[in-house]
């Protein structure tokens, strides 16, 4: 397992003596217990208290838990509430939480620090205060926005970042800067410890940027994305999906070019269920829903308060064994499922050498001599591992544009490049810069030709 | 705006167990026992889905250690009855639940009025000493009503499930596709004798069904191979070659999906082993009024493959998408539906005729209920879970337990713990609780009070080996002594929380009958971040 020293600003004995004293009789005594006394499974640097003896180590382990390790939660959905709760409980005192979203009433079955009258509200804040209500002597700061929003030194100021996101690109995003604010100095690393569920299933890892695989190494691991051939949708409908796409993908535009769709506004909802409705009738398909067409439009996942208290809590169980040293960590992935039987499976998933954020060899794709360079693309789309929406090329050493897709300019430009042949544009062995508005981070890839 | 607030509330869980999932949720009665940090967490779990209603049932006032584990208690709750201050926060999650206390010393209510407990649909406990967790399950596996006992301790968390029988129809398997490729019925065999290959244009050729491709081709090698299937992968090889001279281009996408299938096309259709397993039971064959809906069902569905179904179970009537114009993949898909629909309509007349015979009136159980197993068939479960009487007394997993004992990675180990850790607290009326592991270079020696945890924590740990006559002492129990005696009784929050989301979600799967349950013990380790399930 890599040794890992936790940055922590050494406090004095008598910074915490005060702090403490707010505390009613009892209040941590479930935490001394395994604070206070070495264990067989701890790591041997483990420094416990001595009893009710006051010497400085005593005060030193609880003192870096209870007041002076500042974390950051990203999320305050159903992870995000799970998470502020369990890291509360378990004497960390000093949090910040970020979430851009508002409360929805459909949270209201697992997001349990929220209540029928918070609905509109932002989710963040509403957590922030609830916990800080309910548990006393801790403080909870907030931020409602974009992760994106804050930069290196933000992140920084954190000992320990614990992720509860429903979004691959927010997760991407913070990864990668995470790793990228290493850079030569092991000291700025910042470990992540990221969970995610989707219905009865879900995952928790620990990721210690730079030394351990990273969010990007496990792309793979993501299920394929259901999408359906525009061809089918537009003439050969079998499924109540395909209808529903339909009206949203190609009737929506055709009729309200002038209105943005809304997925969280029930009337267009309302309005896509009408025409799908009318659509499958025609075509006699049956299944047309308006929770399906809700769940089609909106790409819903489902999610349960057990699933997420599960998750929620193997995350914050190791965040509490990295900051204290009590028990070894997880190293470095533990999945659950849940819909037959209860089943883990707790495993080292392994660095990817060719990684593009955390790896140092270049990624070497084989492609077919015949593609153009729109081929291309939607090769790249294509390709689970990448996860590329709106890929831009550009030549890496000439630096010349191949196809980008914004601004309009770049656009329209090179669009007639897509009709090309790769091979036109890059010579066999050559590098391709591949960005995406969605990506922190560029890709490298050295094409040869079969 | 034609959904309801309920159903906005509850969307992303009404996708996993639809609108009767959630019914019988919001129908269940259940009893938590002890008012814990993990008992909370539990509750909490069940709250927010919607359960009908719960009961707390604890005496203890709340100390100041609650306070600091427990999410659903304030520091004014300190000198309160347990019971009561955690209803009233657990309440506010959601106001269509209704929360009840019972301040009552759970132990002697198991003694002298364990009736009480028959109210319930599912009663769960924390804390709970051997000897009344042994009367309570008795009681309640009289009355068929599920029991799950819960423990946590230090990183370390266990529960485990007793009920006589569950019995489960929605299982939720991810693949639920039955074609009948080999055996085609007769509208299908029809169906695809309208299809003239030959005759068809470019584009309609593209897309035929490859369900339809596939019987096709099966007809004319059955033809040529005295009425037999492929059966060899030589076979196979070469009924893929005769898909693939039928094929007129690289670009005809059915004709990859025909190919795909060909091992499933080959593959006989016949009534799953664990469905075979199920109709042997008794109680498939002997029906009486006490007869739940699920073996009426499951009678009338064996007597259907024995008879009409010709050695098939009724079908489940689903077709996957496949490329296919419209009309066609439609047409397709009504020929599996109607043939559905007569099966179910044949598994419901024997139905009615097994209610009659017993006495009950033929509209006690609903079509929707009978064409739900029918679409099920093939993955019924039955879960006989073994009694708690059988796990203590009568015929502990000696050998079994004395085999995983032995693998280091097994977390049976945590098992032997937890049981020696409440014949200690039976004895003493507290947990082990002391420091007793140091390094050799601590200056501490282990104090004689904290010796005496380890050594009386390790005699019960031998005892318990003794009576599952396990004859050497596996060494690394040592460690886990220690860690026990380190824990002191504490529950740590997190896996308080952990171990509330793993035991609602069982309770959530044996109320709803949806999905599977685990059988009959989950131990999770949060040291190695390791969970395992036993059947003790």
């Amino acid at each position: 397992m890599a040794e890992i020293q936790m940055q922590t600003d050494v406090p004095t004995p008598q910074d915490g003596s005060e702090a403490a004293n707010k505390d009613w009789y009892g209040r941590w005594s479930h935490l001394y217990k395994i604070l206070d006394r070495r264990g067989p499974f701890a790591d041997p640097s483990f420094t416990p208290g001595h009893g009710d003896v006051l010497d400085s180590s005593f005060i030193f382990l609880r003192e870096i838990l209870l007041n002076n390790c500042r974390v950051l939660v990203i999320g305050a959905g159903g992870l995000g509430c799970e998470i502020l709760k369990n890291l509360v409980l378990s004497g960390f005192k000093n949090i910040e939480v970020i979430d851009m979203d508002i409360i929805d009433v459909s949270n209201l079955n697992r997001q349990f620090l929220f209540r029928p009258s918070d609905v509109g509200k932002p989710k963040a804040k509403v957590a922030a205060e609830f916990i800080m209500k309910r548990v006393a002597d801790v403080k909870v700061t907030y931020y409602h926005g974009k992760i994106q929003d804050k930069d290196d030194d933000y992140y920084l100021g954190f000992q320990l970042i614990i992720c509860g996101l429903d979004s691959v690109e927010a997760r991407r995003w913070i990864n990668a800067t995470l790793v990228n604010l290493v850079g030569d100095e092991p000291e700025r690393i910042r470990v992540l410890v990221d969970g995610g569920t989707e219905g009865f299933k879900g995952q928790a890892r620990v990721i210690i940027p730079t030394i351990t695989s990273c969010y990007e190494c496990s792309l793979d691991m993501l299920g394929k994305q259901k999408t359906f051939p525009i061809c089918t949708i537009a003439n050969t409908p079998r499924l109540p999906e395909h209808c529903i796409e339909w009206a949203s993908v190609i009737h929506w535009p055709k009729i309200r070019p002038d209105i943005k769709m809304d997925t969280d506004d029930p009337t267009h909802i309302q309005w896509l269920y009408e025409i799908a409705l009318e659509r499958a009738k025609e075509f006699n398909i049956t299944g047309v829903t308006y929770s399906l067409t809700q769940g089609v439009v909106k790409n819903i996942i489902p999610a349960i308060a057990s699933t997420n208290a599960i998750i929620a809590a193997s995350c914050c169980n190791e965040a509490f064994k990295l900051i204290t040293t009590a028990q070894p960590y997880l190293n470095n992935y533990m999945m659950y499922t849940g819909n037959e039987g209860l089943y883990t499976y707790t495993f080292e998933h392994q660095k990817k050498p060719d990684c593009p954020v955390c790896g140092n060899e270049r990624v070497t794709m084989e492609i077919n001599k015949e593609m153009t360079v729109e081929d291309f693309i939607e090769y790249l789309k294509e390709r689970q591992e990448i996860q590329l929406k709106r890929p831009s090329l550009s030549h890496a050493t000439t630096g010349e544009k191949i196809y980008w897709q914004s601004p309009p300019l770049f656009e329209q430009r090179t669009r007639p490049n897509l009709e090309k042949m790769l091979i036109e544009m890059v010579e066999q062995g050559d590098e391709i810069t591949v960005t995406d508005t969605t990506l922190p981070f560029s890709l490298q890839i050295v094409i040869s030709y079969t | 705006m034609n959904v309801d607030k309920k159903t906005q509330k509850y969307d992303r869980q009404l996708r996993l167990w639809h609108a009767n999932g959630q019914t019988a949720l919001e129908t269940a009665k259940v009893c938590l026992i002890n008012g814990t940090a993990t008992g909370c967490e539990i509750l909490k779990d069940l709250v927010l889905p919607g359960i009908g209603s719960f009961t707390v049932v604890d005496n203890k006032i709340v100390e100041g250690s609650d306070v600091g584990n427990t999410f659903f208690l304030v520091s004014d709750s300190i000198g309160m009855n347990r019971a009561q201050a955690v209803t009233e926060f657990l309440q506010e999650l959601n106001e269509d639940v209704k929360g009840f206390h019972f301040s009552e010393d759970p132990i002697a209510l198991i003694e002298n009025q364990p009736e009480y407990f028959l109210q319930f649909s599912i009663v769960i406990t924390t804390n709970l000493p051997e000897k009344s967790l042994l009367k309570l399950a008795d009681i309640l596996w009289n009355a068929k009503i599920p029991l799950v006992i819960v423990c946590t301790v230090g990183f370390i968390g266990y529960f485990r499930i007793a009920l006589p029988e569950h019995t489960i129809v929605e299982a939720h398997p991810e693949n639920i596709i039955d074609l009948r490729l080999d055996v085609p019925f007769p509208a299908l065999e029809q169906y695809v004798k309208t299809f003239n290959f030959g005759a068809l244009g470019s584009m309609d050729h593209a897309h035929i069904p490859y369900v339809v491709i596939l019987l096709k081709y099966l007809e004319q090698w059955k033809r040529d191979h005295d009425s037999k299937l492929p059966s060899t992968s030589a076979e196979r090889n070469e009924f893929k070659k005769l898909i693939q001279s039928g094929r007129r281009n690289v670009e005809e996408e059915n004709f990859d999906e025909a190919l795909a299938s060909v091992w499933k096309a080959c593959t006989s259709t016949k009534i799953p082993r664990q469905v075979e397993e199920i109709f042997k039971i008794s109680s498939c064959e002997n029906i009486t009024a006490e007869s739940s809906n699920f073996w009426i069902i499951a009678r009338a569905v064996r007597d259907f493959a024995a008879n009409e179904g010709l050695g098939l179970l009724p079908l489940a009537g689903n077709v996957p998408d496949m490329k296919a114009d419209t009309p066609n993949y439609v047409a397709m898909q009504n020929i599996y539906r109607q043939k559905a629909k007569e099966d179910a309509s044949a598994v419901r007349a024997r139905v009615h005729n097994i209610l009659n015979s017993i006495g009950r009136s033929t509209d006690s159980i609903s079509d929707d209920e009978i064409d739900s197993f029918c679409k099920n068939a093939s993955f019924i479960q039955v879960i006989r879970y073994r009694s708690l009487q059988e796990e203590y007394i009568t015929e502990p997993k000696n050998a079994d337990i004395g085999r995983w004992l032995q693998d280091l990675q097994e977390n049976i180990v945590h098992y032997v713990l937890i049981r020696a850790m409440n014949r200690f607290y039976e004895s003493y009326n507290r947990y082990p609780d002391a420091a007793t592991f140091f390094l050799e270079d601590d200056a501490e020696e282990v104090s004689e009070e904290a010796s005496n945890d380890f050594n009386t924590l390790k005699a019960y740990v031998n005892i318990l080996l003794r009576e599952w006559k396990i004859t050497s002492y596996p060494e690394h129990l040592d460690n886990h002594i220690h860690e026990i005696c380190r824990a002191g009784g504490s529950e740590l929050a997190n896996i308080a929380s952990l171990l509330g989301g793993m035991v609602s979600q069982e309770v959530i799967k044996l109320i709803t009958k949806q999905y599977i349950p685990m059988n009959n013990t989950v131990i999770f380790d949060g040291v190695r971040s390791t969970s395992s399930s036993y059947i003790l």
